[in-house]
Parts: C-alpha cells; sequence; structure tokens
C-alpha cells in the first residue's frame, strides 16, 4: 500500500515550518514539522466537526494509496492565472530505492503537484539525486553511502538513464526548464554531453553561499547554467523518521505499528520513496503563494511490479 | 518632496480664510481619484529608494566643515547632464550601470540638502536587488561631479553644528529674517522656492510662536550643571517672536532650537513600495507600522544638535517639533475656544491609524482617541468609501493646509489631485498611503515607510533598503500579523528615542507574528470514497473561530534583538529568520545570495550590538576626540574631523581597520 503524506500549504500554516534558528543549518526540520502540524490539524478539525453519523476519518483512502490527511483536489489552485507565477518542483529521489522506479516516480509526484495547484506545467523541475554533497571547500562532490548501507551510490548511468525520463516529460510541455542538485563542475561537465536537454539550473545547498569555488561558476557561467542556492536537507526522510510521523508513539499519529510486525497500527515495512516540494511564486511581485510538500511510502511489500 | 507649481502663495491670514476649500476640492479630488484607481489589480512590485545628502564644504586650511547653500546650482548643472543623457549626447552612462537610467535629483527643503533617487523603480527581481548599492554610490559620484572640488555629499542626518554662532554655512547670512525669525538660523537656509518661506512661516503663523525644539543635552563629566543653552541670545528685538525665549520658550537642560531647519534640515531613508491593489497596500500600510519604531532604533544616527552632544539617539522628534503648526488651543495649553479640537500628535509624528480591512484587525488595536473631522467623513462615506479608509483621510485632513496657491483656487479639477496632496504631502506620518496619481495610469496603490535614518554608508542605506523590501515580501507570503494597539506603537517610537535604544530599551511587539491555519485540511467521510457535493458543502463550513484572547496578551516588551533575531525560547522567530525562510522558498542565484547575507548579517549585528548604531559612533568618534572636553560640546574642529571620517567611511566603508569598522566590519 502507498502512503501519501502531504504538508498543505506551509505559508498558511501558522508559521511551524519557519526555522527558528539562522544559524543556517540545513535540515529537514521545515518538512518534518509540517507534516506533522498537518496531521495535527487535520485530526483537530475532525474533532470539531464529528457530526455525522458515520465515523469520518482524517485520512482517505483512495485507488492512488493512503492520503494522510485526506485531500480534496477540487478545492485547491492558484489564485491568479498561471502566467503571473514561476513553479518550481524539486523532487529528492531517496537513497536505496532502484532507479527502475524513477520513471514512474517522476510521473506520480509530478502528477500530484499539477493536482494541487490546478496547473498542467511546471516552470521548472529540479531533481536531487541520493548520495551526492557538494563541497564548497574543494569543488569536489562527495558520493556517500546511503543510510541503508546495502545500495551503491547514485551511479553517473543512472543519472542519465534518470534525466532521460525528465526530458521525455519537458519535450511533452509538462515542464519548461530541468535542473540538478549539488552537481560540481567536474559532474557537470561529465554529465553535460549526455543530455539532450541542457541543465539550465545547478542548485547548491552552502553554507556559506560567498565561498563558491570560481571554477564551478566559470563553467555555469559558459554553459549559461544558473547557479541557485537551497537550504533542504541532503536526508530528507529517512526511514526511521517515517514510522516515527505515522507509528504509535508520542510524536505520531498511529497509523503504522510501532515495528512492522506489531499489531498496534497497519503493518509491514515501511519505505519512503520520494519527496516533492513545490513552490508558485507570483513572479513581478516575489510573493510565495504556495509551497509544499508530498512524500510517497510504500508498506508490506518493497518490491512492487512496474512496467 | 513632490513640487511645483509657481504661482501667488498665500500669507497665513489669507490661507486660513481659504483652507476649508481646499480641504473640500482636496476630498472630491480623493473620492474622484479613489472610485476611478480601486479596482487597479495585479500592478507589480515596483519599490524606490531616497536618499538624502548633506552638501558640506570643507576647509583644509581653516579646519572648518560648513554646509553649502548650492543646491540650487547643483541641481541645475545635474538636470543639464540629466537632459544632455536623454537627448543621447552625454557620457554619463558608464559600463557599470549598463541598463540603468541616470539617477534623479530633487530639491529638498534645507537649501544644504540634496535627494536622489534611481532613475527607474526597483523591481523584485532579485538581480535588481544587486544593483541598489551600487546605484547608490552611483548617486553620490554623480552629485560629487557637480560640486566645487571640497564639497561632498555626505550621509548625516543632521549637521552637528547647524545653527551655532559661528560661520556654519557659505555663503555666509546673518540669522534673524522675516520667514524664519530664527535667533539661530538665516532665511537663506531653506530652499528659496516660494514654497518653502511660506511653509515655514504660515507653520510660524498659525502656531502664534516660533517653532520651539528643547533636546536633552547628553550631560557629561564636565558639561555645566545646571545647563542653560549658552547660545540662546534673551536680548534679540527683531521680531515680536523674539519674546518666545523670555518666555521660557528655551527649558533648563535642552538645547534649544527655533526653525523649522532644525527638523526639515534631517536626512532620510524613505522607502515606497507600489503594492498589487488598493487591499494588498492597506494590508502592507498597516503590517508595516509597527516595524517603523523598530527600525528608527536600529538606524539611529543622530546624537548631535547645534554642536552638542544630545541624550536622544535620532532625529524624529525633533521634526515633529519644527513643523509642529498646533496653537496653544490645539495642544491643550489654552481653553478651546477658536479651534475645532485638541490634538495630540504634530502633522509630523507616528501614524495614528489603521487601513486594512483584515479579519485580524481588531477593534482594540485602534486609536479610541483619534481626531477626526466628521464632517469629512461623512461625505467620504456618502461617495462610496468604507469607514476605516474614510476615517484615516478624514484624520489626515483635521490639517489646514499650509501654503495655497491663489491661482489654484479657480477651479476644480477632478482629474488632479493637487488640493488632495496639499493635506496628504503635509502629513508627514511615519507610514504613509498613497493612491495612484490621477495623470498616471501606470502608477498603482503605494505605502511609503519613513522612519529610518540615513546612514553614512551606501552599504548601510543598500542593507536597510533591501532588508524593508525583503519583509514585506515575507509579509505577504507568510500571512505575518504584526498588529499591536496603535497607541504602543506611538510609544514605541519614543522609546526609540533614549539614547543607546536599541540595546537598552524594550519595544511593545505581538508575540506571534502567524496567523491561524487559514486552509484547512480537507476531510472525507469514511463511509465514501467519492466526494458528493452535499458532503463537501457541508464540510466547507468554517469551524467555530476560538473565542479571542485579551489584546493585552498578544504583546509584550521585547528587545530589538529578540525582535530582530528571534528570542531565545524561540517563541518568537525574528524578523531576519522570517526573511531567511522567505528566501529559502524562492530562487535565488548564489550571487545574490551572497549580497543579502552581507545585509542581513550587517542588520542581525546591529541588533545584538556587536555592530554599533551610527548614533554610538558618533558618539565614540567625539568623546575620543583630542579637542573634546567632556562637557558636550562638539567643536568646529571635531566637527571638521567628523565630517572627513564620514567621508572617508563612505568610500572605504570600514574595510581593513578603516574608519567605521566598528559600525560596519566588527573588527578590524
Amino acid at each position: 500500500m502507498k502512503l501519501i503524506l502531504s504538508t498543505s500549504n506551509l505559508m498558511t500554516s501558522g508559521g511551524h515550518s519557519v526555522i527558528r534558528q539562522p544559524t543556517g543549518e540545513k535540515s529537514n526540520v521545515e518538512l518534518i514539522n509540517s507534516l506533522r502540524s498537518n496531521f495535527l490539524a487535520a485530526q483537530q478539525l475532525l474533532a470539531v466537526e464529528t457530526t455525522t453519523t458515520t465515523t469520518p476519518r482524517w485520512t482517505r483512502e483512495t485507488e492512488d494509496g493512503l492520503y494522510i490527511p485526506a485531500i480534496d483536489f477540487a478545492e485547491h489552485g492558484l489564485a491568479e492565472e498561471r502566467a503571473q507565477y514561476d513553479i518550481t518542483v524539486k523532487l529528492f529521489y531517496l537513497p536505496g530505492i532502484p532507479v527502475s522506479r524513477r520513471c514512474a516516480h517522476t510521473r506520480e509526484a509530478i502528477d500530484l503537484v499539477l493536482k494541487e495547484l490546478h496547473v498542467d506545467s511546471i516552470d521548472l523541475l529540479i531533481v536531487s539525486f541520493p548520495g551526492i554533497l557538494f563541497d564548497a571547500e574543494d569543488d569536489s562532490e562527495e558520493e556517500v553511502a546511503s543510510d541503508t548501507g546495502s545500495e551503491e551510490p547514485d551511479d553517473f548511468d543512472s543519472m542519465i538513464r534518470t534525466w532521460r525520463v525528465l526530458e521525455d516529460l519537458q519535450e511533452k510541455g509538462m515542464i519548461a526548464q530541468l535542473g540538478v542538485a549539488e552537481f560540481g563542475s567536474e559532474r557537470l561537465a561529465r554529465f553535460l554531453p549526455h543530455t539532450k536537454v541542457k541543465p539550465s539550473v545547478d542548485q547548491i545547498n552552502l553554507k556559506d553561499c560567498c565561498v563558491v569555488p570560481k571554477s564551478l561558476i566559470l563553467y555555469a557561467k559558459q554553459e549559461q547554467i544558473q547557479l541557485l542556492t537551497h537550504n533542504d536537507c541532503m536526508d530528507i526522510l529517512p526511514i526511521g523518521t517515517t514510522r516515527e510521523l505515522l507509528g504509535p508513539g508520542e510524536k505520531g499519529v498511529g497509523i503504522l505499528a510501532s515495528t512492522p510486525d506489531a499489531e498496534n497500527g497497519i503493518q509491514g515495512d515501511v519505505e519512503p520513496q520520494w519527496v516533492v516540494k513545490y513552490t508558485a511564486v507570483v513572479k513581478d511581485r516575489g510573493v510565495v503563494e504556495n509551497k509544499g510538500y508530498f512524500a510517497l511510502a510504500d508498506m508490506g511489500s518493497c518490491v512492487k511490479p512496474h512496467p | 518632496m513632490g513640487l511645483l507649481a509657481l504661482g501667488t502663495a498665500l500669507d497665513w491670514p489669507e490661507a486660513k480664510k481659504r483652507a476649508d476649500q481646499v480641504r473640500k476640492w482636496g476630498i472630491e479630488q480623493l473620492l474622484a481619484n479613489w472610485r476611478r484607481a480601486k479596482g487597479k489589480e495585479r500592478d507589480a512590485l515596483l519599490w524606490g529608494d531616497e536618499v538624502e545628502y548633506l552638501v558640506v564644504a570643507v576647509d583644509d586650511k581653516a579646519k572648518k566643515a560648513r554646509l553649502s547653500l548650492a543646491q540650487a546650482e547643483i541641481l541645475k548643472s545635474l538636470a543639464e547632464d540629466e537632459a544632455n543623457w536623454k537627448s543621447g549626447g552625454s557620457n554619463i552612462q558608464i559600463k557599470e550601470h549598463d541598463g540603468e537610467d541616470p539617477p534623479h535629483f530633487h530639491p529638498e527643503f534645507g537649501r544644504f540638502m540634496l535627494e536622489a533617487t534611481p532613475g527607474r523603480p526597483w523591481g523584485i527581481d532579485f538581480k535588481d536587488l544587486l544593483k541598489v548599492e551600487s546605484n547608490m554610490k552611483w548617486r553620490r559620484e554623480i552629485a560629487k561631479t557637480h560640486m566645487a572640488p571640497n564639497e561632498y555629499p555626505i550621509t548625516l542626518t543632521t549637521f552637528p553644528r547647524l545653527g551655532t554662532k559661528d560661520d556654519y554655512i557659505q555663503p555666509y547670512y546673518p540669522p534673524s529674517g522675516a520667514a524664519l525669525r530664527s535667533q539661530f538660523v538665516p532665511d537663506e537656509i531653506a530652499n528659496p522656492h516660494i514654497r518653502f518661506p511660506t511653509l515655514a512661516a504660515n507653520i510660524r503663523s498659525r502656531r502664534g510662536r516660533k517653532v520651539e525644539l528643547n533636546v536633552p543635552v547628553f550631560k557629561d563629566t564636565n558639561t555645566s550643571q545646571p545647563f542653560h543653552d549658552p547660545t540662546v541670545n534673551y536680548d534679540l528685538h527683531n521680531w515680536p517672536e523674539d519674546d518666545d525665549v523670555r518666555n521660557g520658550a528655551a527649558k533648563e537642560g535642552h538645547v534649544y532650537m527655533d526653525a523649522m531647519a532644525f527638523g526639515m534640515g534631517s536626512c532620510c531613508l524613505q522607502i515606497t513600495f507600489q503594492s498589487k491593489n488598493m487591499t494588498e497596500g492597506r494590508k502592507l500600510y498597516d503590517q508595516l507600522s509597527p516595524l517603523g519604531p523598530i527600525l528608527l532604533a536600529l538606524t539611529a544616527a543622530t546624537p548631535i544638535y547645534k554642536g552638542f552632544l544630545v541624550d536622544t539617539d535620532v532625529r524624529w522628534n525633533q521634526i515633529g517639533k519644527a513643523v509642529d503648526d498646533r496653537t496653544r488651543e490645539e495642544l491643550g495649553e489654552a481653553p478651546l475656544e477658536n479651534d475645532r479640537w485638541r490634538i495630540p500628535k504634530s502633522r509630523y509624528a507616528s501614524n495614528s491609524t489603521y487601513l486594512s480591512q483584515d479579519p485580524r484587525m481588531r477593534k482594540e488595536y485602534l486609536d479610541p482617541g483619534l481626531i477626526v473631522d466628521e464632517d469629512i467623513k461623512k461625505r467620504l462615506i456618502e461617495g462610496g468609501m468604507d469607514e476605516l479608509l474614510a476615517t484615516h483621510f478624514a484624520h489626515l485632513f483635521i490639517r489646514d493646509p499650509l501654503v495655497i496657491f491663489s491661482e489654484d483656487l479657480e477651479e476644480l479639477d477632478l482629474n488632479k489631485a493637487d488640493h488632495f496632496e496639499n493635506l496628504q504631502s503635509t502629513n508627514w506620518q511615519h507610514m504613509r498611503f498613497k493612491p495612484p496619481p490621477p495623470e498616471k495610469d501606470d502608477i498603482g496603490w503605494r505605502v511609503e515607510f519613513r522612519s529610518m535614518e540615513i546612514q553614512m554608508t551606501d552599504f548601510e542605506n543598500a542593507a536597510f533598503s533591501i532588508f524593508i523590501v525583503l519583509i514585506t515580501r515575507a509579509i505577504l507570503s507568510f500571512d505575518l500579523n504584526f498588529y499591536i494597539p496603535i497607541q504602543r506603537t506611538t510609544e514605541n517610537m519614543e522609546t526609540a528615542h533614549a539614547r543607546n535604544a536599541v540595546l537598552d530599551q524594550r519595544f511593545y511587539f505581538r508575540k506571534d507574528p502567524f496567523s491561524p491555519r487559514t486552509r484547512r485540511p480537507h476531510l472525507q467521510s469514511s463511509s465514501t470514497s467519492e466526494v458528493s457535493s452535499a458532503t463537501s458543502s457541508a464540510v466547507n463550513t468554517p469551524p467555530p473561530s476560538p473565542p479571542l484572547n485579551p489584546v493585552e496578551s498578544e504583546y509584550e516588551l521585547m528587545t530589538i534583538s529578540d525582535i530582530v533575531n528571534g528570542s531565545a525560547d524561540g517563541s518568537f522567530p525574528g524578523l531576519i529568520p522570517l526573511v531567511e525562510s522567505y528566501l529559502n522558498s524562492v530562487n535565488v542565484d548564489v550571487e545574490t545570495r551572497c549580497f543579502l547575507a552581507s545585509y542581513l548579517d550587517l542588520i542581525r549585528k546591529r541588533a545584538t550590538g556587536t555592530l554599533w548604531t551610527g548614533a554610538r559612533w558618533i558618539r565614540e568618534f567625539v568623546a575620543s576626540h583630542p579637542a573634546y572636553k567632556h562637557d558636550s560640546v562638539v567643536s568646529e574642529e571635531i566637527c571638521y574631523d567628523l565630517v572627513k571620517a564620514v567621508e572617508e567611511m563612505s568610500v572605504k566603508e570600514g574595510k581593513d581597520g578603516s574608519v567605521g569598522w566598528e559600525l560596519l566590519r566588527g573588527k578590524k
């Protein structure tokens, strides 16, 4: 079974996502806090509104999976015409998930965002491959082993294969521009010759953004790739965190069992598949109207049949 | 300052007779314009900064710095350059500013002042934000090239020795002229355009005596006790107003000043934003209002008046006093007989109204003692305006128009805004809500943020300008709520005056700037997985709103560091973390983010005290000057060295341990 976690619009959700300590710590606090607060809000509203005889639930099961919390896509959308917005989507492929699933995952993630915002295309899709860390000091990204330790780091071929999927979507008009994250100049130089559609953006996480390596600045300029900054966490949704959020513990919402075979909730292994972040910014006013996350986790079987 | 039709300016007795007509016509113009523009939508964010300069002439031989009254010549020469540029025949366009229109220069009240604005308003494209500082520097360079070699554009709020006995202006004119009747400054200190001397004279006439500024002196170890301003002349008999000091206008323990030039001769940093529509403009007006005193304290830069260190750090109240046209009756010093009401604030003061029809705006936030012209309010409401906005303008219109040109009273032109602007632009509150000008279709509703003091370097001026812009974006994006009762903002404004208020004082601020969740998560009944219209309408009923807490529990006294950087316990997030959260939600390129980081860092450290305010730096400069006798007196020699240091700072910006590192970098 799929679990579809969502935050709703962070901009209007009472500030739980605002990182309060200005230490520049990169963190997945934003995602975790806003998921938690969205779950809580949904439960609280339910408590207020239990007027019908049938017991309403704050989650909703559909053929797509279990929405946590329930989403009524009919209600969303942007306030103004599509042309007024810059819509940026960042897709985090998670460590340890087979590359073969990415085609489906990409479609799945983008479809959710399009449905949420009531649009039929996005302006920029940035993909974040697991296991790449940008290091401003020496401009050589490190490859770190994923948490599970059982998978190989995201190898170059798999990135190229994934990129093909994105190029297809771009060709179909669903995405205007593509971008990568944490690429140093060497990796970019290796990557570009294999692309039909060049990335227009390289998004890097910098503790102190004034120390970007010169080689990267020059190379990006030459290739007309925009260097953007971000503050996202590398390991955005660890497996343990998902169970903590959804399990019966103090910080959880009691949907999942405390362990795969415990009987205090849905049983089975939980395996986060991807996380997607979306922002809709009113272009000529610089106002962030909508920002949120979806995260998808599989329950039970890790091996899913995918075309 | 908006200028400037010429004509026959009425002196006060005549102007007073026509005041009602100007107000009535102004209100009709406002209504016509409001009807035309209230539906304006989707205007882009455009914004502009205004930087004001003192023109200071440095005399290295005599070791003196004097204010130069060369405004007119400098502006003329600047205007010729601009005309040249427009006709394509100038070399003013240099590569660094490719694509930027050359800046505009404007006259100001003081004949020793210049104001400069960018040639074109800024947008929100982050690349635009990068141009602000270099554009400010460019303005300074251009201004300098139109001055004499020994003259400099200096961004001090006030000239330290304005109004002293020596020759602090060039060319020199003796004080005690017909318009200002000041015993310290000549009429020639003001811009000679008829508007300015008339403004000063009519304020004085309406008030019935000279304006009166008493600023507490800073009591140093050798300052005489009690302190009687030694520069006051009690034996002058040129004008009836010379009696003012004999009637006790000069207070013990204070530096006394008596003319509009002491206030309106101050330099400020003002930011104007265009909003998407009227609703957004009204929201920004309200939300920025509580930030006014905070930014005033953060930008404090005014510790010297008339050659004395004073015990306040900012210019604000001095300007308020310098244009205070209230009569004794309006001030509450005499029983109300001829005037209509007592008025608690000067025309130049913190704002007194909230404008937004925001459900979060509780009526408890409004000033219960607000003075309003009820007839005007009635007329505006009859004309279709809502209560809040009508109240705002009916409040501004309790004032008299000060400068009236008889030619303008012949016919009412509803396609103009001159009579409206007559009142609007002489209400100098710390926020200003500006309707679109009727003659320009491409300009929308705007809000002006007016409390900040000018900073000595363009780095600082750019930092504060951009900080305010980013705060507005965070306000709109996060739907922030900074509402506190407006009287608390008035009190905060007073608090901001205290010496070293930025570190030593606490300010009323709202504890939780976030609004409760506005979008509800969507619920489904478990019995059905398809959405039926019946259930969706049922769950669409908004939940009952929780009972509101007492207004007093919504705010508390906070330090500026907590307001800016967030409180240690995390209960208040802090303005800078809010701005950073906003920046993390938009696509910002690496170079821009680096610039923005340096600006935010300056403000963060000003708030904690790691970096000094301009006021503190100037105090330390004076205190450590070898010629300073710890008697509060800022001598000509100290003033000269101070101006030289400020000039150097505007170029070197404290780099490598150069002058000013304490307020710009924090380390040598």
